[in-house]
């Protein structure tokens, strides 16, 4: 994937956390990664995954931890490569 | 309740003054009625910018407005001579002639009722009823009631020859 | 129109209203006992004792008027013979409808009607349908006395400015129907009575043209017409239509039942049905007459394959088309994953076609890359309103706003987007209801005739969220909280936390001004005016959903109204104002990536379980990708087909450039649609789909209303797109087979708890339904939230103020907001197919004269509209509707670009773009833009080459 689609998916992140950061912190960060793994499909949240392999730049506090949470478990899908 | 008659022209028309008139009375409950007559006071007719000045003010429609304006023979939509005769053709003037006076007026003038000389000066006008019976036939020049009127009186009050 | 006649519809014309009231009372009518409620005319209940009373000025849907003196009958016991469509029935009353005395005089009256009147009813285009003659034969009229030579109307011109119908002054009787019909039901009055007397007559404006009068061509008045005067120009050239078909209107959310009327399989006219819930016989310019663009010339019929889109088209079989897809996914699928293939499903798409796709797409395609355009338009909506309130819809029917008592409509313009709807809550206004207009343009509903907004917050675009958290703001300060309504409805730590938040000095109404520019004492009073209701309804559009903070600002309504308790009854709650005829249905009906129908997460195990017992395959618990995902994921080169119902991506998505590349980047996009659009353009395969009138299913409309569609000419392409779908997932190696649309409704009411008790044969009986629509509400659910909220208890969440990215600066200082216009239909494709062209043939900038004078620009001048993304160019309009520094334009025209132009800043929770907040710059330019340019050539080089006949 294009740095472009990450630099997208930072955006996206930061936006997330930028509603919950008014509430406390650990709620904000839970509400983050909840919304991401609602509604990230699994090719987004692995590049993310991989965005935060590479220090996970851009990222604001909140959406960092979330993200870390939300994205860490999903591997680079297999699944989406090579057969139905 | 008739004034008497003003010649105003219709190049007369003053948007600002208008818009001044309206504002005026825009706040009477019913405003419509003495709006249009105030207006009609100051400028002598009602044309188009009127109709559409008073229903931006007044928030109504142009059609609206137009509506009302139209339904009252008083009201003008373009202005009238420098002199309005309006002669009266209700029963007891027709037995007292008013046809026939009519149609002197008609030729004397050159135009037919509600028509207005190429000079501008005379508009001819019927009405029904001045409730002037006794003195049929009965006439209205520039608001001034005419009693036993006949054409060369008519004439003479809007300074014609008969 | 007199009794219409088609598919067993009757209805009856009862010639005055209904009424309501607690009082009955019971009289005689020609021997016959009538109850009725007090305030029913005599017309009225001898219509429901089976009597029709002669009549000509009146008709049901109007008030009545007791011109006509057609109606008269005896009362015993008084004298004189009243109208009875003007007299209130009363009980003891002993009525005769018909005596010699009353034959006379209604022969009298007849008998001067016909003596003004053309005697060429054989020729007539109203012969059949013209109650003039039903009345001249009801009343047995065999002479005209005075005969035909004297004073006449006969040689009037006739008005044919309007494309759609004539109006020809010698046939009018001056019943004032039209007048009536514009000014209660449309709420235009543009038309009067000019003069008095026997120089009465119809006159549009200051006696113009209808075409440039004040008239919007609603056709109210046609309807309402019961002569020929005013008439349709297809009845002219066509005569009477012979049969009828109710069915649902495909234009807007209003979703309007009409009867389409027919002579063999053409459509000669469309009626608003009388009983249609929604609409309840009334419609717009579009809906009644726009209908043309289903059986324009180019309407595309055959399926086309080409293998790049630099090609001409090539038209081929069905079957060569349908395989060539099935085919080709399967090879991206086995080359790039299962991921790689996904479709976006129309909201103008019926609910059982929409239903299909989504299912094809996560049986047979095995993922969940399924998504609709409710995503750049209501998605915030559906977040907003589930995470508040528990369901993801609007909270009320239309009828609700006749009890409201204060109207705030937020970021819409319904007089031109929803206009049935408008005129009934303009009807509202005039009855005395107040209204607040939050929009940064001065839109018509702020002042037009009859109706003005006690307040209009003209804020500046992007500051929605804070102008609504002002607003909370005194609400919670001035003590003005409905604190029964919450402790009973709402948790109260939640309420704490959210009245904490709103009161902080940030979200006062002193600081918003600064951000918002809307006046402190302003914003005050429109606080408390809709605290204070009793009855205070919010509506609101895409200007509250199109931002990058549209859930947030969803929400803040939300937590607004019950913080004032005006959810769970008629005339309060919070309305969304849906656009597509169906994008409500469409995401009832799971075509989100993350949900189910009903919107159900597709990681809940029981609901995945559900359907892969009902439909018998494994099923993917991850969500899909969103439509601008689908995009980004092309351009990595993972996404690589893609299958596009009904709608015009590349005209109706932001930023043109993104959603280019993205479909540059596929190997095989397929469209199914009426005609070629933008996104034909990029496309490998185009599949001929069918309008409305070619279908059998249903829409749900913005009240979450379920109306019919039924068909009434066959397929134009043979196949309608719920044939395509089933065979499309068989190829796929999923079969699917229904041999009717009432079939998949039967298996959605299966699977879906909501909808539960919906069936065809439930909505022939009914009309219609709003769901939930399940054993608990066997008949449908007006009114949501009585007594608790479908979550429980409703939730308070915090709405802080995050300004979009998006700002002004020195190279683009203007901002740069978007709407529609009443004649034209979203990107255009049905309404530039219409004569509707002539009320609007070019999108505008509109721009305020101090913008204009600063860069030179005067009315009509041609001025690029350059933003961070791109730049187009257009007329600009001069005008005082938007405030310094906000200009606006319309996007109907795909040579506009206003897509080029707009950001891919989105909200963020949805991905719904920002389409109502672009920094802008605007000047003069003496050529099309670049971009438009290309457009130009593009559209020239779409051919298509026709098989030759053999």
């Amino acid at each position: 994937m294009s740095s472009s689609t990450t630099d997208t998916l930072v955006r996206m992140a930061n936006d997330i956390s930028n509603f919950f950061r008014i509430q406390p912190e650990d709620q904000a960060v839970a509400g983050t990664a909840d919304h991401i793994r609602r509604y990230w499909e699994p090719r987004m949240r692995a590049k993310m995954a991989e965005h935060l392999t590479h220090g996970g730049s851009g990222l604001n506090a909140i959406a960092l931890k979330a993200c870390e949470r939300a994205c860490k478990s999903v591997s680079s899908a297999p699944i989406y490569r090579g057969g139905t | 309740m008739l004034k008497k008659h003003s010649p105003h022209f219709h190049d007369d028309w003053d948007p600002e003054s208008a818009r001044g008139i309206i504002e005026q009375y825009k706040g009477l409950e019913g405003p419509l009625l003495p709006i249009l007559n105030a207006l009609q006071e100051r400028f002598g007719h009602l044309g188009d910018p009127a109709v559409r000045l008073v229903a931006e003010i007044l928030n109504l429609t142009r059609a609206e407005v137009h509506g009302v304006v139209s339904f009252y023979h008083d009201y003008r939509r373009e202005p009238a001579g420098r002199h309005v005769i309006k002669v009266c053709r209700a029963e007891a003037c027709q037995s007292m002639g008013c046809e026939d006076l009519v149609g002197r007026l008609e030729r004397a003038l050159g135009i037919h009722l509600s028509e207005t000389t190429h000079d501008r000066r005379v508009t001819l006008e019927e009405v029904y009823c001045l409730g002037n019976c006794a003195l049929s036939p009965s006439a209205m020049v520039d608001g001034e009631l005419l009693g036993r009127a006949s054409e060369e009186k008519i004439l003479a009050a809007v300074g014609e020859q008969a | 129109m007199s009794l219409h006649t088609g598919n067993g519809f009757e209805v009856i014309d009862r010639g005055t209203p209904e009424r309501k009231s607690e009082k009955q009372v019971t009289l005689e009518i020609d021997g016959q006992s009538v109850t009725v409620p007090a305030g029913t005319s005599i017309m009225h209940a001898a219509s429901l004792a089976g009597i029709q009373v002669p009549k000509l000025c009146a008709t049901d849907s109007l008030e009545p008027f007791g011109s006509c003196r057609l109606c008269l009958v005896e009362i015993a016991g008084r004298n004189g013979t009243p109208a009875s469509c003007t007299t209130p029935a009363e009980s003891g009353m002993r009525v005769s409808t018909q005596t010699d005395r009353l034959a006379r005089l209604r022969r009298g009256v007849m008998e001067l009607y016909i003596s003004d009147h053309p005697l060429d009813c054989l020729t007539c285009s109203a012969n059949g349908d013209c109650e003039l003659q039903d009345m001249a034969g009801a009343v047995g009229l065999r002479d005209v006395r005075y005969g035909y030579d004297g004073e006449n109307h006969l040689d009037a011109v006739k008005d044919e400015s309007n494309p759609y119908f004539t109006f020809d002054p010698a046939r009018c009787i001056v019943c004032s129907r039209c007048v009536r019909a514009c000014e209660e039901v449309q709420g235009t009055f543009a038309l009067t009575i000019d003069g008095r007397g026997f120089a009465s007559v119809v006159s549009a404006g200051m006696n113009e043209d209808f075409l440039d009068s004040e008239c919007v061509s609603c056709g109210a008045c046609v309807q309402a017409c019961p002569t020929a005067s005013l008439i349709e120009k297809t009845i002219v050239q066509h005569g009477q239509p012979q049969r009828s078909v109710i069915t649902t209107c495909a234009y807007c959310g209003v979703g309007c039942s009409f009867e389409a009327e027919l002579q063999g399989n053409s459509v000669v006219r469309m009626t608003p049905y009388k009983d249609g819930k929604a609409n309840h016989g009334h419609s717009c310019v579009k809906g009644r007459f726009a209908w043309g663009y289903a059986t324009h010339k180019e309407r595309i019929t055959k399926p086309m394959l080409r293998s790049s889109p630099k090609e001409a088209w090539r038209e081929v079989t069905w079957d060569e088309a349908l395989d060539h897809v099935a085919s080709e996914f399967k090879r991206i699928q086995a080359k790039y994953g299962r991921g790689a293939i996904g479709g976006i499903t129309s909201s103008r798409c019926t609910n059982e076609e929409t239903y299909l796709v989504q299912k094809m797409i996560r049986a047979a395609f095995h993922n969940n890359n399924v998504d609709t355009c409710a995503r750049v338009c209501h998605s915030p909506t559906g977040y907003g309103l589930k995470t508040t309130l528990g369901t993801s819809a609007g909270t009320q029917d239309f009828d609700s706003v006749n009890e409201a008592d204060l109207i705030m409509v937020i970021g819409a313009n319904p007089t031109d987007a929803h206009p049935v709807f408008a005129s009934r809550m303009k009807r509202r206004i005039r009855e005395g209801a107040k209204l607040i207009v939050i929009d940064p343009r001065q839109i018509d509903l702020v002042r037009t005739p009859h109706v003005a907004a006690m307040h209009h917050l003209q804020l500046l675009p992007g500051s929605n969220v804070a102008v609504a958290n002002a607003l909370a703001h005194v609400v919670v300060t001035e003590g003005l909280v409905n604190t029964k309504f919450i402790s009973e409805r709402c948790d109260p730590t939640e309420f704490e936390a959210w009245a904490q938040f709103v009161s902080r000095e940030e979200n006062s109404p002193e600081h918003v001004e600064k951000i918002s520019g809307v006046p402190a004492p302003e914003l005050r009073a429109a606080a408390r005016l809709y605290a204070k209701g009793p009855n205070s309804a919010i509506y609101y559009g895409l200007g509250v959903t199109e931002h990058s903070q549209g859930s947030t600002m969803v929400i803040a309504m939300a937590n607004l109204a019950m913080a004032t308790g005006n959810f769970g009854r008629n005339g309060v709650g919070v309305n969304p104002l849906r656009g597509q005829n169906n994008v409500q249905g469409s995401c009832d009906m799971g075509s989100f990536p993350h949900e189910f129908s009903g919107y159900r997460h597709v990681s809940e195990d029981a609901t995945r379980a559900l359907f892969e017992s009902a439909w018998g395959v494994p099923l993917d618990p991850e969500p899909g990708l969103r439509i601008p995902n689908m995009f980004d994921a092309a351009v990595d080169g993972t996404f690589k087909g893609l299958y596009v119902q009904g709608e015009d991506i590349v005209q109706s998505d932001p930023n043109t450039q993104h959603v280019a590349a993205g479909l540059e980047a596929m190997e095989c996009i397929v469209v199914h649609d009426l005609f070629l659009n933008e996104t034909a353009a990029y496309a490998h395969v185009f599949l001929p789909g069918a309008s409305f009138l070619e279908k059998d299913g249903t829409f749900t409309n913005a009240e979450r209303r379920l109306g019919r569609v039924r068909k009434a000419i066959p397929p134009m392409a043979g196949m309608t797109e719920l044939d395509v779908i089933c065979k499309l997932s068989t190829l796929f190696g999923y079969p699917m087979h229904y041999n009717h649309a009432s079939e998949v409704m039967d298996e959605i009411a299966r699977v879906t708890p909501t909808f539960a008790g919906v069936s065809f044969a439930k909505l022939d009986e009914l009309g219609s339904v709003q769901w939930p629509c399940n054993e608990k509400a066997p008949e449908g659910t007006p009114v949501m939230h009585i007594g608790s909220f479908v979550r429980g208890k409703g939730r308070f969440v915090l709405t802080e103020y995050v300004p979009t990215d998006e700002r002004t600066g020195p190279r683009f200082p203007l901002l740069l907001t978007t709407g529609r216009i009443l004649s034209q239909y979203n990107v255009g494709a049905q309404t530039r197919r219409t004569p509707n062209i002539v009320w609007h043939d070019e999108d505008v900038l509109e721009i305020h004269p101090h913008d204009a004078e600063n860069r030179g620009i005067r009315e009509g001048d041609r001025v690029a509209l350059v933003s961070r993304s791109g730049e187009t160019s257009m007329r600009a309009h001069i005008t005082e509707r938007v405030q310094p520094g906000v200009v606006y334009t319309t996007f109907h025209h795909p040579e506009s670009g206003a897509n080029v132009v707009t950001t891919d800043y989105t909200d963020w929770a949805t991905g719904c773009p920002e389409y109502k907040v672009t920094a802008v710059e605007v000047r003069l330019t003496n050529h099309e833009s670049s971009w438009q340019e290309r457009l130009d050539h593009l559209h020239r080089i779409q051919r298509i080459e026709t098989v030759a006949a053999e």
